[in-house]
Formats: C-alpha cells, structure tokens, sequence
C-alpha cells in the first residue's frame, strides 16, 4: 500500500482490533507515518471504550462480591502478607528511586534478592501454592532505533505480573509514548504504555491477561501517545524469556 | 482495620476510592464492586456466555483491581476504561481457550428499555455520567440494522477477525467489512452529535 493513500476504510476495523493480519500490517505501516490517520485512530479507539457499556445488562450473584472480599482477606493473613509487602517493597523502592540509580540499582536488587533465597524460602515456606525458587529476569537490548537503550522485565515469583524497568531510552515528543508488548507465538499483547524523562528512565508495572512467564519474548515500541492495537512504530528494545 | 463511621465510601469518587485500596481499605473495594460489578459481570457474560465463567472473571478482575491500584492513573484513563479493557482481555482469552464457537444469542446488544434509564442520586458524579452515557451508546447502537450489531458483536465481544467473522456468519469477506466500517461511522457520527 503507498503510504501516501490513507487507510481510512480500515482505520475503525484496526480499532477494534477485528482485522487480519496483513490488513493490520499495512495499516500499521501507514499509522507510523501519517497524523492524520493516528488523530481518527484516536478518535475510533474512544468510541471502541464506550462499547462494553452496550452489553445487556445482567446482576451477578451475591457469592462473587463475598467471593472477593474473602480473597483479600485471606491475602492479609500473616503468611502471604509477608510476600506482599516484600514485593511491594520492591515496586516502591523502584517508584522512589532517582532515575540515576536506574537499571544499576535493580541488578543490586535482583543479586540481593537471589542470594537471600534461602531465607526468602524459610520466609515463605507457610504459604499455601507452591512458588519458583527465584525471580525470572528478562533483559532486554536496544535495537538500532536506540543502540544505547538498555531494560529488564522482572517476573514475579508466581509469573503473573512484574516490573519493566527501562534507562537510556530517548524522551519522546508528548503525543508519543513508548509502548510494551508481550508476545506469543507471534501474538502480540499491549503490556502498557510509558514516558521516560531526561535520563530515558522508567519503571513500569506489568499486568497480562496469563501469566508473564508464558511469553515467548517482549518488545517496546514508540506509538501515539495511549497506546495502539498493535506495534506500529519503531521497536527500540526486545528481548526473549 | 476497623470501619470508620463518618465514612460514607459509596459516596467517594473513583478516584478517592482508588487511593484507600492502595492503603488496604477493603470497604474501598467493596464500595467499586457496588458501583461496577454489574457493568463487569455483563461484559464478562456477554463474552463468555457462561455465568459461572463470568463470575470468575469479574471477581478475578476487582481482585486485580486490588493488587495494582498503585498503578492507576487518573490522568491517563477513567476507571471504567481500565476496567472493561481488563474484562474484556481476560473474558475473550477464556473463550479462545475453550474454543467455542459463539452462540446465536450472543450477538445481541443490550435494549433501550425504560429500565435502563438513568436513575438519579444513585451516587457520585462519575455514576451518574456513566448512566446517561450507556443510555447515549445503547441508543446509538440500537439505531443500527441488525446485520451491523451482529458484526459488530462478533468483532468487539469475541474478539473475532474479519475472515472470521465472515467464516461465522457465512458473508462475503467484503461485505462483513462493509457492515463493521459503516457500523463504526454511525457510531461516531451518533455519539459525537450527542457530545
């Protein structure tokens, strides 16, 4: 497709996510270089939020509300309240931490944390799943897009979320934001969205829809501020678990 | 921690609520379950098409809602955003996962009923303004032919591609295009009069 002609017959399509695969490609080739259609991809992307509000109405059963309320309170219990706050700790001290410190202060952590095992063990040993006996660390490069750009996605132990922490990555111009995705088997994920200030420092929890250990490996690209369906500009850090 | 009298928590904005579940309220949570597990649950229902599965779904999402609230950011999304996109991702994973295939019923979008209208002083601001902007979207989606909801359906609750779509309701791939983008501009052209 020449990038000059628009894709605007396919541009709501890509916002609910609805097209094939090479369709997503051209589009996305096309969004990389053209404003225009980034601002009407904006403009679908909001009306696609408002659609959940159109499902049928329907009252779910008492026991899910009590359901969760016993979940939260079983998780301030003593024995998985010490995992909490430990990886609490972790995501707080990454939150407080001057951009300075960066990746240097994460790896300091991660060796603290895996020479301590034993103890973390004994620490968590009442608890009732079964845990990994270490955290998982995926480091991520920079690609030519930004040589010098460097990363690492810490998994939790239980592999359900983690923290992407990034350095060196360069400040974008405010309508772009950098943008994680996790892949499997060639699928991607949107893993969230970022900005990273002077020093191209960030820290960025990790959610998905499985967990993160089941991915094969992560890329981050620079899309339109927000996000987008799919990976449309520059990748500038991957790396595989 | 023990509840605090004075505190009327269904009265809090989403914001405020997000803030005491950083600092471990429960009735923090307990007050958004009240104010969105309805709008979850119908979601997650109208994707899985299972009540049992959907309940898993929307307490698994307040639960993730509990575990990451430090990582909300008001400015950058409202809540309800946040949450159905959550809801929406984990429900339609669950369907792939089970593989099969969408019934006939599911292609309905909710009706414009005077039972869904607005209720009023029903709790705070941002309550009321998504009442009134279901009414708005349920209305616009009502006013598409039924051959535009049904793709329509098929893209946004599971998750189903244009060959896809096609395959499923056995549609010329060209046609089932047409339908979704016309679809779309109405939507747009509907809701952004309204606005």
């Amino acid at each position: 497709m020449d990038l000059q002609e628009h894709v605007n017959d396919l541009i709501a399509a890509y916002a609910l996510n609805c097209l094939d695969d090479t369709d997503t490609v051209q589009v996305a080739e096309h969004l990389a270089a053209c404003a225009l259609c980034r601002d009407e991809l904006r403009d679908y992307q909001a009306l696609v939020e408002l659609l959940p509000l159109a499902a049928p109405d329907a009252d779910p059963p008492a026991r899910v509300k009590q359901g969760l309320m016993d979940r939260i309170q079983a998780e301030t219990s003593p024995t998985v309240q010490a995992k909490s706050s430990a990886w609490e700790r972790l995501g707080n001290f990454f939150r407080v931490t001057s951009p300075t410190w960066g990746l240097a202060s994460l790896s300091l952590v991660v060796v603290l944390l895996v020479s301590n095992i034993f103890l973390w063990r004994q620490f968590t040993r009442l608890e009732v799943a079964p845990q990994p006996d270490s955290l998982q660390v995926v480091n991520l490069t920079g690609t030519d897009a930004a040589p010098d750009a460097t990363g690492m996605i810490v998994i939790s132990l239980d592999g359900d979320h983690g923290t992407l922490v990034v350095d060196r990555l360069p400040q974008l111009d405010p309508q772009l934001q950098y943008q994680l995705w996790l892949i499997e088997e060639g699928n991607r994920t949107d893993g969230g969205v970022f900005s990273v200030g002077h020093g191209g420092y960030a820290s960025l929890w990790v959610d998905s829809p499985i967990p993160l250990a089941d991915y094969d490996a992560f890329g981050i690209t620079v899309e339109p501020a927000g996000g987008s369906p799919g990976p449309t500009g520059d990748k500038v850090l991957g790396g595989n678990l | 921690m023990p509840p605090d009298p004075e505190i009327d928590f269904a009265k809090l904005s989403d914001e405020a609520l997000m803030r005491l579940i950083v600092m471990r309220r429960s009735e923090a949570l307990g007050a958004l379950y009240d104010r969105y597990g309805r709008l979850v649950f119908s979601l997650a229902l109208q994707v899985v098409r299972d009540r049992e599965t959907a309940e898993e779904v929307a307490q698994d999402v307040f639960y993730q809602l509990w575990q990451n609230a430090a990582t909300f950011r008001p400015e950058q999304a409202k809540l309800t955003t946040w949450m159905t996109s959550i809801t929406r991702y984990r429900a339609i994973d669950v369907l792939r996962k089970r593989r099969s295939r969408p019934e006939k019923d599911s292609l309905e979008w909710a009706e414009v009923s005077p039972s869904s209208l607005p209720r009023s002083g029903d709790g705070p601001e941002e309550l009321a303004d998504l009442l009134l902007q279901q009414q708005r979207v349920r209305l616009a989606v009502a006013s598409l032919s039924p051959d535009q909801q049904a793709v329509l359906s098929l893209a946004y609750f599971q998750g189903l591609s244009h060959s896809e779509i096609a395959e499923q309701l056995n549609q010329p791939l060209g046609t089932v295009k047409t339908r979704i983008r016309l679809a779309m501009q109405r939507l747009r052209e509907l809701l952004k009069e309204d606005s």
